[in-house]
């Protein structure tokens, strides 16, 4: 592995935006996961399950995503505000939608019309789908490149976003985050969501593989660059291994029928395929297709110094504290959920 | 309209809409883990009700709160790319901060707190009441140092780089204690506590007069205007400390809350008056001479500067950085030739640096100013406001020292017709303060002008107008949710663990 990742405060920070994006892929993952199956089940009380399952811990998980935009802003703000400003519309559309699932939870149940409870459900679920699938959007056009100039200003339209390469990668991302949700579900719930969510692991782990498949095909053949960072550091391979060996876990305990295990095989597939894609993009943040001398690396768009090393300091005390609580939440909330409005 | 136009008016619409909601989440976690805190002391179940009551209608609250700060969190991004390129190094540390200290800490303890009371003790329920508030708290700090950092900005240099000029830090502290933070944040808290502190009493005579609910409203009643009383009259202190402050920190900020165009000495205070900004002068109807100078300057004749003279000062700023800057670079010339030390070398091209954002920054004239007749009027509708609030809770208090505050129907009609006029309040102060802000984004150092995204207008009328039709939406939602839940009232509470469970 290239030694500046660790010794220098540029390379530390790209190790942890990475570990901010698994951490909101891991947790938010199965939230944007399960909320993917609202609409595949018409019944209210399985729909009711499908909410309560993530009720309890969805905004402390989507508190990974405003983190992270925030970790962002503060190492790399000229990627912070290149990106956002440059994917405009593909962000509002994922904040329109995160505004939307967020106000369904709390509004859906308010009043007793079923067109009431179906405009929510709907809203819910693209409140799931279109992040699920932006987010991966977003993430291959940064890795395969966008028209910016020097200055980071975005030459593009919208629709310069939605080449095949990056919604291919978007597909991919949709598929994962199904894995997860329904890896997740089928630890926290029983009969008829239960035998869905069974039915999504499927559908998830074979979409997964050959929506990955073909990505990988092409860009073999339109972005061979994404591949050198594993012939010049032999140890990257780590990240693509872990993603094969969740895929082979996550497909064995679902076979073997040890449901509450196959969310490890989830998780390593996140985790695997975040890194996969951070390690071939190394050093670059955001490529440039007007002139490769205007990508955004780790080192000419970090902040000084002086605000890596606030930030590492305060990232290192305060993440420790959050983890230790977050945990002792989930663990007051374990167990399955039932159709009847509480858990038992 | 123009791209900067929009996209102000796109940033000021969200961010008010945004501190629609804030106010009362930091006013009802505060209040809520107060009445949690005395249940576990009294062992009395109407204060676990009512704050299981006031839970409920948090929770309402909260949602809209936590949609609306999702896009404040990226719109610097997209709306602001150059202010976010600019300003990054300093900006998006508090930022980060507020989300690892803050949201993480309110949003996970929220779930234990709606969804966990027969999971755990009462001790750890109330503990997750104190941490919601606790986070809430935390969260309003660091946006707040954010703010400050733009309103008085301090602990940070100016480098010259290949993507432009920039502000980086120089020192953390500094930068977070700037010389508005603390004062900011106790005011802007303490509103909240007042927005929080009116609602519930709104909502306990609403009761009282319909005559349900009527001993769990009593309590409430009790409890939220003796806690209303303490934080509206603070508040009256707080904002004659913010006032000494900006009049010391944003003299032209003052001046045109104050209405002031021209230089005074020993001046005196327009209690009412109409400010006409196309003859560029205020009519006075009421002022108590000597009074601003007093409250600025703590000193009655001291010189109160006018909106025409600070101007002109700041076009002098401009004027001589401008000359400074070709002598800063003849003399980096000769240093680099010469072979001089790199920490010299560095110190000039600072030196130049700042020129040169000084240089344009301040070059202002009294074109660029903003409406003085609106933040004018905005802020002296919030000095009216508090002292209207200062003087409710007085009455509230002779009337419990009577023992009328329960049957003395001409307060509580008071009090529930009041219930909006916090939030206005706030804005109304927002409006003052961000408006008065202008020109500058960063005071001094960035035009807001300087600070946009590159978009074509019409992207920016489009995402206007749809973040326009989602929040009139959602609003009338909330107030309909919100109406429903009070009309429903305590009592249904008692069980509310399956009450709040995403249910039939
Ligand atoms: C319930 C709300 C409320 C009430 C009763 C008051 N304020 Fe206020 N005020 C705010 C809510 C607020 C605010 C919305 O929270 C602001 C906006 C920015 C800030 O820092 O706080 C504000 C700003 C603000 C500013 C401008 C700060 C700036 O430009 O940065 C001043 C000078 C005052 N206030 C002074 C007062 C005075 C003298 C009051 C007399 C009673 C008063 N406020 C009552
Ligand atoms: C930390 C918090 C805040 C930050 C960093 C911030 C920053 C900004 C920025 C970048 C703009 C756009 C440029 C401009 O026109 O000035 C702006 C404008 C504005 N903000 Fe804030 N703001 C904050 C809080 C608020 C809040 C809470 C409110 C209202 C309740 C508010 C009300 C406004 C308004 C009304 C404008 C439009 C002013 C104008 O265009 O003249 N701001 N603010
Ligand atoms: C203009 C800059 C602002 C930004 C970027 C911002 C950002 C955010 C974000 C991302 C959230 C959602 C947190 C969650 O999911 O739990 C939020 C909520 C919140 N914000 Fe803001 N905010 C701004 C202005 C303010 C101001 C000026 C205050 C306080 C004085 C404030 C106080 C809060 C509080 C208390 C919450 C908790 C949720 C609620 O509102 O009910 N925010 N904010």
């Amino acid at each position: 592995m290239p030694a500046e990742l660790f010794t220098t405060l540029e390379g530390i920070w790209f190790l942890l935006s990475g570990f901010f994006l698994i951490g909101y892929a891991l947790t938010d993952g199965f939230d944007l996961g399960s909320g993917i199956l609202t609409i595949f089940t018409k019944k209210d009380e399985n729909r009711r399950v499908l909410y309560n399952a993530v009720a309890p811990v969805w905004d402390g998980n989507e508190v990974w995503l405003i983190a992270g935009g925030g970790m962002l802003f503060a190492a790399f703000p000229i990627v912070y505000a290149s990106a956002f400003s440059g994917f405009y519309f593909a962000i509002l559309i994922v904040l329109w939608a995160l505004i939307g699932r967020a106000v369904a939870f709390e509004y859906r149940n308010k009043k007793e019309s079923s067109l009431w409870r179906k405009t929510w459900d709907w809203i819910y679920w693209i409140g799931n789908i279109v992040p699920a699938f932006l987010f991966g959007v977003a993430v291959g056009n940064a890795v395969i490149g966008v028209p910016i100039d020097q200055q980071g200003v975005y030459h593009g339209t919208f629709f310069t976003l939605l080449r095949p390469a990056p919604v291919l990668i978007g597909i991919v991302g949709v598929f994962m985050f199904l894995m997860h949700g329904a890896a997740y579900l089928l630890r926290k719930t029983e009969g008829e969501v239960f035998e869905l969510a069974k039915k999504a692991a499927y559908i998830g782990f074979f979409g997964y593989v050959i929506s990955l498949a073909i990505t990988d095909f092409l860009l073999v053949i339109t972005s061979p660059y994404l591949y050198s960072n594993y012939f010049k550091y032999p140890l990257f391979w780590i990240a693509p291994i872990m993603m094969i060996v969740g895929l082979i876990l996550y497909f064995k305990f679902l076979s073997s029928e040890k449901f509450d295990k196959v969310i490890i095989g989830s998780s390593l597939v996140t985790i695997g395929t975040i890194l996969t894609i951070a390690f071939a993009t190394y050093p670059v943040l955001m490529r440039s297709t007007i002139n490769p001398e205007y990508n955004l690396t780790i080192f000419n768009s970090a902040s000084s110094h002086i605000t890596l090393t606030v930030m590492l300091v305060a990232t290192l005390t305060l993440m420790p504290i959050v983890i230790f609580y977050t945990i002792y939440v989930y663990r007051v909330f374990k167990g399955k959920v039932s159709t009847e409005g509480g858990y038992h | 309209m123009d791209l900067l136009t929009l996209s102000r008016l796109q940033f000021g619409m969200t961010a008010f809409y945004h501190f629609l909601f804030v106010p009362l989440t930091l006013g009802l976690a505060f209040m809520i883990a107060i009445l949690k805190t005395i249940y576990l002391k009294n062992k009395n179940k109407k204060y676990d009700d009512l704050a299981m009551f006031l839970m409920k209608l948090f929770a309402i609250n909260f949602a809209v709160g936590v949609a609306t700060g999702l896009t404040m969190e990226f719109e610097f991004g997209t709306n602001w790319f150059q202010y976010s390129k600019f300003v990054g190094d300093i900006f998006g540390a508090p930022l980060a901060i507020e989300g690892l200290m803050a949201f993480f800490l309110e949003s996970t303890f929220i779930g234990l707190f709606l969804f966990g009371k027969d999971r755990v003790s009462d001790k750890m329920h109330t503990f997750a009441a104190w941490m919601v508030a606790l986070g809430s708290t935390l969260s309003a700090l660091w946006i707040l140092i954010a703010n400050s950092w733009m309103q008085t900005p301090a602990g940070y240099k100016i480098v010259e780089t290949p993507q432009g000029v920039k502000a980086v830090l120089a020192d953390f502290f500094e930068a977070v204690i700037n010389h508005s933070t603390v004062i900011r944040f106790l005011h802007c808290v303490d509103a909240g506590y007042i927005v929080g502190g009116f609602f519930v009493m709104g909502i306990m005579a609403y009761y009282l007069l319909k005559n349900k609910h009527v001993e769990i409203a009593k309590i409430g009643l009790k409890f939220a205007l003796i806690f209303t009383a303490i934080v509206s009259l603070i508040q009256i202190v707080f904002g004659d400390f913010h006032g000494y402050q900006v009049a010391n920190t944003q003299p032209l900020k003052m001046a045109m809350m104050e209405g002031k165009w021209e230089t005074e000495k020993g001046a005196s205070l327009t209690l009412l008056g109409i400010v006409d900004d196309e003859k560029q002068e205020t009519k006075s109807l009421i002022e108590i001479p000597y009074l601003l100078s007093l409250l600025s300057y703590h000193d009655p004749n001291a010189e109160f500067k006018g909106i025409k003279d600070l101007v002109k000062e700041y076009q002098k700023i401009a004027q001589e950085a401008k000359e400074k800057i070709s002598i800063l670079e003849a003399k980096l010339k000769e240093l680099e030739a010469s072979g001089a030390p790199k920490e010299e070398i560095e110190k000039l091209k600072a030196e130049l640096a700042l020129a040169k954002a000084q240089a344009r920054a301040y070059n202002i004239t009294m074109e660029d100013l903003p409406s003085v007749a609106l933040v004018f009027t905005t802020f002296h509708l919030m000095v009216y406001l508090g002292f209207f609030f200062a003087f409710v809770v007085l009455w509230g208090l002779w009337l419990l020292r009577k023992g009328k505050l329960y049957t003395n129907k001409a307060f509580l009609w008071t009090v529930l017709l009041s219930i909006p006029l916090p939030y206005i309040a706030t804005e109304l102060g927002w409006v003052s303060a961000e408006v008065g802000r202008q020109p500058w984004l960063v005071q001094g150092i960035l035009l807001t002008k300087d600070g946009v995204s590159f978009h074509p207008t019409g992207n920016v009328l489009i995402s206007f107008l749809v973040f326009t039709g989602i929040y009139t939406a959602i609003f009338f939602v909330f107030l309909y949710a919100m109406i429903k839940a009070v009309k429903k009232g305590p009592k249904e509470t008692i069980s509310l663990n399956s009450e709040n469970q995403i249910k039939a």
